[in-house]
Order: structure tokens, then sequence, then C-alpha cells
């Protein structure tokens, strides 16, 4: 059984008859005839200059297959060389629709049985001489029943010359070009997206819902590696097919849709697209889940980002703090903490929703683009250090004490709610990876989906309070309170004063020093009128010292805001000079991209902004290291920034082109017109080096 | 904090990927199969070792154009002795092409002189199903910590024909020298080729 002789014997052609008969050959084994090949043309003559179809025509034993330009899980495609005389020119292969054939294990592959017709365009040069020609085929196979065999044939074929010619082969070949793939209907569209395990192709055509039976054959690159494809969702003219697909570097697949049944099976054409945009309106529950899921996730890792990390060491201070109290009152001041998130995400979805519906663009972390967004966030970030440092000490209005229920907690849930409120405002701007994705699909979407997505943010960013304060047991973990925790609480104020230098150098980018100077100028009034809060409204000051105190304080922070901000910030020329071509970066415009381009250069963007703290942090690991920086100008890629800190409107256009709500995004043209590549939100050397091997070195222009 | 969140992302990818072979970077999946002699191997006995997992198909074209130029002895027989443990894995069912019983794979381990630590019978299809083996040769490289570091073809010309070995990358070799010098598996994933594996 092992020692079996399979080698596929092949039969010399008797004869050259006529000119455009088949000349076939046949593989044989074991003594039965696996595969015949013959080649074959569309005309009786070949005339100089005029084109005309040639096809290796394969016949197969019952049950036995040959395979597709895809062959799926197993098999290999056939192959056809033509050898011609110097300046014949053969076209690719056009593949019939293939049968998609099913083996045991879940193997699918995709073959033809009987027969098939592989046509190729021949072009002969202008001025053919002689009176004949001879072509011929090199064809190599792979043909399976249970056993796969390999198979090749050297198919000759003679071909008379002349001045003109008629048609031949007529019913064979318009057999199998009624089997190509043709253009979709014209009311056909498709669209790309992805995520985590693979890729979604939503397709929409009137057409498509009178077909039982629909499928998508993918027809991946040599070497690329895909999934069954599986209809995942079907209503009326809309269906959406799942490819799984490991490796985040493809948004689209060239491919079939395949619909019809029997003779009247037919195939679409869909080309590999750069079009990555999410449908509009196709929200199947399923992917309507994933998305919630991949919200959840990403509000889970805002609690790992850099800008939320003070105010997680703030929150687990309170933790320690509440650790020798009641469990109810550690759950309470821990939903309250969760209700702070919420309130923040639900009510920035409502504002969303809001400016959706007016017709505005909201994006994700719009509001740090906006330089009086950061102001603000910058003088609650000190007046929250000066607490720290314990300048003064924050004692809620009575009313509120009042209405609250439980008279002693009310200061600590009050408190916990700003605090979630507050950490949730830090968190925005760092894009965790999965956020993106999830906006990207939530800003299609109805209110109600968008409101949906932002709750399932705020559930994923308070999960690990919820179980924190439900599990009060691991606080205990903690170590007792005491007088370190004095010490603990004023570092937590400089981890605030870094975060205030941050928010300041934003700011400083987007307005000019002038504005900068006068924004501290304001900063240190209100520093000013904190630390008359904790020198005289003290309780045993008199009810008259604490209204005087008050008064003066409003008349301080309320004067220096007129004075600084109204007056000085607001007329400090936004010089703006944007980060400029440091580092052989040049600045983006839509236009300088549309001109590297055209000349052919490979491009590279990094969209980015100054308060971008991911951005950064790409820059500083990865973009500005020796090996990456010497990669890109070894290629000769253009470095393109477009700087987002002001919220450029190009630039926000072109995030949206690429479905993003935000930065960072990092594109690379690998020049010429192939399409795009987009790298994750969190880069690392390898991903970036090896994307970038991928790019020729140009073609030096004359 | 990057490193973290990347694995939080790849954990959660794993956990979603649904198509048919373990993920790249996944736990490999435990087996127990018998080899020619009787003796059952289970993966987990090689933890701490490099393994490479190869589906087999004896009478498979692709499997023999390996076998018969010597390249996939060669490969075996150099790894094995820089301490990789190498599983040849035979998942067609009883009836189906390339089912060997103990003897005939003593055999054919003996005519192509093999160099693999051990083949291994699967004639169920467990093992195999569980790695979404689908071709032979099916290329598996499995870290000592057990995650699948490489899974896909033996090398980069999908042919049947041994002339292409020479002019082909070997990604099963890439991927071994890549891991075993501690660097990241540049090609992680390719798409296998070869005969389909005859499951029961």
């Amino acid at each position: 059984m092992i020692s079996k002789h399979m080698n596929a014997r092949r039969f010399l052609a008797l004869s050259f008859l006529l000119a455009t008969a088949a000349v076939g050959e046949g593989q044989l084994y074991q003594g039965k005839q696996l595969v015949e090949a013959s080649a074959v043309v569309n005309v009786s003559t070949v005339v100089s200059g005029e084109p005309f179809l040639a096809g290796v025509r394969l016949k197969m034993a019952p049950g036995w297959h040959t395979y597709w330009k895809y062959p799926g899980d197993a098999g290999i495609p056939t192959d056809i060389k033509w050898q011609m005389p110097e300046g014949w020119r053969a076209g690719d292969i056009q593949w019939p629709l293939p049968l998609k054939l099913q083996e045991p294990g879940d193997i699918q592959i995709y073959g033809y049985h009987d027969e098939v017709l592989l046509i190729q365009q021949i072009t002969p040069p202008k001025n053919v001489s002689g009176d004949s020609v001879k072509l011929a085929a090199k064809v190599s196979w792979l043909v399976c029943e249970k056993i796969c065999i390999p198979g090749d044939a050297t198919l000759g074929l003679p071909l008379p010359v002349a001045s003109s010619n008629s048609p031949a082969n007529t019913e064979l070949f318009t057999r199998f070009q009624k089997l190509l793939p043709q253009s979709p209907a014209a009311d056909f569209s498709a669209a790309w997206s992805r995520d985590s395990s693979g890729l979604l192709l939503t397709v929409t055509s009137s057409v498509l819902a009178k077909s039982s039976a629909v499928e998508f054959f993918p027809s991946p690159a040599e070497n690329v590696a895909v999934g069954h494809p599986q209809l995942q969702s079907r209503e009326g003219d809309h269906l959406v097919f799942r490819v799984p697909m490991e490796g985040a570097n493809r948004d689209s697949l060239p491919g079939l849709i395949v619909f019809g049944e029997g003779e009247n099976r037919r195939a679409w054409e869909i080309a590999a697209t750069q079009q990555s945009a999410f449908a509009a309106h196709a929200s199947p529950f399923h992917e309507l889940a994933r998305f919630l899921f991949f919200g959840f996730v990403g509000g889970f890792i805002l609690n790992l980002m850099p800008c939320v990390l003070p105010v997680i060491s703030l929150k687990i201070f309170g933790f320690v703090q509440q650790a020798g109290q009641s469990r109810g009152r550690i759950l309470r001041s821990g939903l309250a903490f969760i209700a702070g998130i919420f309130a923040w995400f639900l009510g920035l979805a409502l504002v969303l929703v809001l400016v959706k519906s007016a017709g505005g663009q909201p994006v994700w972390a719009a509001q740090f683009t906006n330089p009086y967004f950061v102001l603000i966030m910058s003088a609650v970030v000190l007046v929250f250090a000066l607490n720290l440092f314990g300048v003064f000490e924050i004692n809620l209005p009575q009313w509120i004490s009042r209405r609250a229920v439980a008279a002693e907690s009310a200061h600590g849930n009050a408190g916990s709610f700003f605090q979630g409120v507050f950490a949730t405002i830090l968190a925005t701007p760092c894009t965790a990876p999965f956020l993106g994705t999830a906006l990207g699909f939530a800003f299609t979407q109805s209110a109600a989906v968008i409101l949906l997505m932002f709750a399932a943010i705020a559930a994923g960013m308070s999960a690990p309070y919820l179980i924190l304060s439900a599990q009060p047991a691991w606080l205990k973990f903690l170590p007792k309170p005491g007088e370190w925790m004095m010490r603990v609480k004023q570092l937590m104020g400089f981890l605030l004063i870094a975060t205030l230098l941050f928010l300041l150098s934003v700011l400083g980018a987007q307005r000019g020093v002038a504005a900068l100077i006068w924004t501290c100028c304001f900063l240190l009034i209100l520093s000013v009128a904190c630390w008359m809060k904790g020198a005289f409204i003290t309780p045993l000051a008199s009810a008259r010292a604490r209204a005087v105190t008050l008064l003066l304080m409003l008349l301080f922070v309320l004067g220096g805001g007129w004075y600084f901000i109204g007056k000085k910030f607001v007329t400090a020329s936004s010089v703006a000079a944007s980060p400029a071509a440091a580092n052989g970066w040049q600045p983006f415009t839509p236009d300088r991209l549309a001109s590297e381009l055209q000349q052919g250069h490979a491009v590279f963007i990094d969209f980015t902004a100054e308060w971008c703290i991911t951005c950064k942090f790409n820059e500083s690991t990865v973009l500005e290291t020796e090996a990456v920086r010497s990669a890109f100008s070894q290629r000769q890629i253009v470095k393109l920034k477009a700087d987002w800190t002001n919220g450029d409107p190009a630039v926000t256009k072109m995030l949206k082109q690429f479905g993003r709500p935000g930065v960072p995004l990092y594109v690379l043209y690998p020049g010429g017109a192939a399409q795009p590549y987009v790298f994750p939100e969190l880069l690392t050397k390898n991903i970036v080096l090896q994307k970038l091997e991928t790019v020729n070195h140009p073609i030096v222009s004359q | 904090m990057k490193s973290l969140t990347i694995a939080l992302l790849s954990l959660a990818s794993a956990a979603l990927y649904a198509a048919d072979s373990p993920a790249v970077g996944s736990a490999a999946p435990d087996f127990s199969l018998p080899d020619t002699g009787g003796k059952t191997h289970s993966l987990s006995d090689y933890k701490g070792k490099y393994v490479v997992l190869e589906w087999f198909n004896p009478e498979c074209p692709f499997v023999k154009k390996h076998y018969g130029s010597g390249n996939m002895q060669k490969l075996q027989g150099e790894y094995t002795s820089k301490g990789v443990v190498w599983l040849t894995i035979d998942s067609n069912a009883p009836g189906a092409e390339g089912n060997i019983s103990p003897e005939q794979a003593q055999k054919v381990m003996k005519s192509w002189n093999t160099k693999q630590t051990s083949l291994l019978l699967d004639p169920e299809g467990k093992a195999g199903r569980s790695y979404g083996a689908r071709n032979t040769p099916h290329m598996f490289v499995i870290n000592p910590e057990g995650k699948i570091v490489y899974e896909g073809a033996i090398d980069s010309k999908a042919t049947p024909n041994p002339d292409d070995i020479a002019n082909s990358t070997n990604y099963v070799k890439v991927a071994l020298d890549e891991s075993m010098s501690g660097k990241p598996v540049s090609n992680s994933n390719t798409r296998p080729y070869g005969c389909s594996v005859k499951y029961k």
C-alpha cells in the first residue's frame, strides 16, 4: 500500500490534426484516466494584433476534482504557463465559478468536478510572420478524490495564421464564460470592517434577496490564511459575512459573492478595498453584543491608561481610608464612584446624541482640542492638588448633607461620585484600542445604541471598583491607616501637579507662551483663594468672618478670571506653531499627501496631538528610535505629521475616512496604487519595522 | 503598562477567534496518542521544551515531496539534536488514504530514515481536530511555555515539486530559529498546503 506507484503517466498527442482541434493528454493512475487535458482557442486562425481566447480544458474522471485559484483548506490551484514566440502576451487566467466541497473534519475546498475551461486572453504581436505559429501551454494540476495526484502536461497548440478568421469552439467557450464572475448589480454595495477575530463583510442588493443561498468565496493572496466564511446574519437584501482571520493587517479580502442554484449559479466579483467604514445600518444583535463587549473591555483598559493613574491612586487611597468602615458604607461609596463614572459617560453620550442630531461631527477626545476645556481641567486639577497638600479641606455645602440619606456618609458618597466623574474626564484622551473600534461603530448608530455603548464603556471602567467595594475583604490586605497616609496624600498631590504640567503643555502648544503665562496667573489667584478658604473658613470662625472670606474669594477668582482669562488669554495670539519639521517630519495637508502619492512616494502619516499620551509614548518608544528612523530614511518614506492638537478639520476628516474617532492613528501608504495600511494604536518597533520592510525601494523617476 | 494592555487584547482576541486552528499565541491543546511501539505520548510530557507537530500522510504527494527529497528528515535531525521534540502525527481515518498501522508506520520510518522524536497515530482524528489540522504537512511550533508560536505551511512554495524546495523559505525553520533565540516569530501564521487530512 505504501510503496504504491502513483506517478502520472502521459500520452503523447497522436498527431497535429486540425489546427483548432483539442490536442489532449491524459493523466493515468493505476490504469485509470483521471484527467484529460487539452488546449483550445476560440478562433479559426490567428490574425496579427487581434487578441483571441485560449483555454486549457481539463476533463476529470467522475468524483475527482481540480482546484480553483484559492483551493481552500487543501489542494493547489492549476497552473498554466504559455510558451509563445517573442512579442506574444497572455492575460490572467479567468477562473469559472468553482464548487465549494466539504470533506470530513470540516475541511472546505473550492474546485471543479467533471470539466473546466481555464480561459486566458492571448494577444499576438502586430506583425506575425509565416503561415502558422506553434504555442504550447505547460499545465500542472492537482487532482483529488479521496487521494490526491499531481499531474502535468505540455499541450502543443499549432495555429494557422491568416488575415481574417471566424469563431471556433463557440459552445465550449460560452458555456464557461457564463460561469465567470460578473460585475455586481447596480444596487450592490459592499463594506468591510474588522474586529479582533476577523473581517466582516456587509453586502446589500435586491438581487441577493431573491436567492435562497448566498455565499462568499474568499480569494486571499498566496500564503494568506483565512478561516471559513460564514453567513452571520441576513435580513432582506442585507447580508453580513464573517471571515475569521488572524493578524490585524488586512481590512478586506477579494472574493466572490455566489448565489443562485444549479444551472443558474452566478458570482459577483468583489475586489479588495481600503474601505473599512462601518455600514451605517447593519446592526444585527450579535454585532451589537460584540461591540458592547469591546466597549466594556475598552472601558476596563481605561483604568490602565497613564492619564487615569493618578485618579486610581486617589481612589485606592480612598479604599484604604474606608477599610476600617462598615461593609455597607464601603459598598455605598464604591457605588457612588461608579455612578459618577456612569454619569459622565451617559452625559457625554447625551451630548454626542444632541450634537449628532444637530448635524455636527462629534469626535472622541475632541473636548481636548478646545483650549477652554483644557483650562478648566487645569483649574480643577490644581484645586484637587491643593486639597491633597492640605491647603484646604473640602466640606460640601450643608444642603447636600441634609438631603443625603445617611448624614454621616453623605460626604463620602458625594465625594466618591465626583471622583468617578473626575476619573473619567481624565480618561477620555486615551483612546484605548478597542474603544476606537467601538466608538467608530457607535457614531453611525442610533441614539439608543450610542447610549448603550457608552454605558458598556462605563461598566468596563467601573468593574474593578465594583469588585473591590463588593468584596471589601480583599481590602483587608491593604495596610492600616496611619501617619503615613498624610504623606501619601501629599505625594498624590505631586502626581496631580504632574498632570497639571501636562495640561499646561497642551495649552501652550495650542495657544502659545503668552496665553500659558496668563493661565498660570489665573491659577495663582485660584490657589490664593483656596488658601483663604483653608485658613479662614474654619468651623470655629464666626459666620461673619466666613461670609467676608467667601466674598473675597469670589472677588479674587471672578476678578482674576475676568482679567487674565476674559481679557488677556482670549487675545493672546494663537501662534500655535505646529510641531515643526523636526527629525524629518513634514506637516500634513491633504494636498501634500496627494502630491507625494502622485510622485509615487511611500508616505507614513502620524496622526497625533500634544495632549495624547499614547501618541507621545509611541513616538518616543517607537517612531523616534534610531532603528525606525533609519528604516524610514533608508526606504525614503515621506513622514507626515498630522497634528490634531487644535482639532484641525482637515485632520478630523482624514480620521473619519479611516473610521477613527480620534488619535493616535498611524497609516502607511506603500506607494503606487497599493492600499494604505493602518497600524494598531499601540505600536511596537517590530510591527513598524516589519511593515516598512514591505515598502519597495523607490523607483528612480526620470 | 503597554505589554499588559497587549496581553489583555490578545487574551480577548484569542477568546473570540473562531477559526479552525487555535490562534497563534494561545495555549496548545493537550493530547495523548500512542506511538508506533504503543507507548503513549502527551504534549504535557514535553512542557519546557520546544515541540514541533507535523501532520503526516505517507501517500500524499506533498509529504513525499519533503521526505523523498530528504528535506523533512534533515529538518527533524537538525532540531531534535538541539533538544526540540518533533512529533509526527497521522490523523487519517482507517480505510482512508494515509492511514497506517503501527507496523506500516515503522516500515515507513525505516525506509525514509526519518529523524522525528516519535510518530504518533491518531486514527480517530481527535488530536488533529483539536488543532484544526487540515493538511499534510500542516506544521505547528509550540514553545516551552506551551504556547503555539507558529501555525501553517512547512515552506513558502506550495507545490508538490521537490525542485521548489531549494528556492523556498522554510517557515518552520525560521520560526524555530527566531523563537529559540528569544525573538518573536516574524511570520507566525501562514496558509498550510498539501493534501487534506482524511478524517473519519
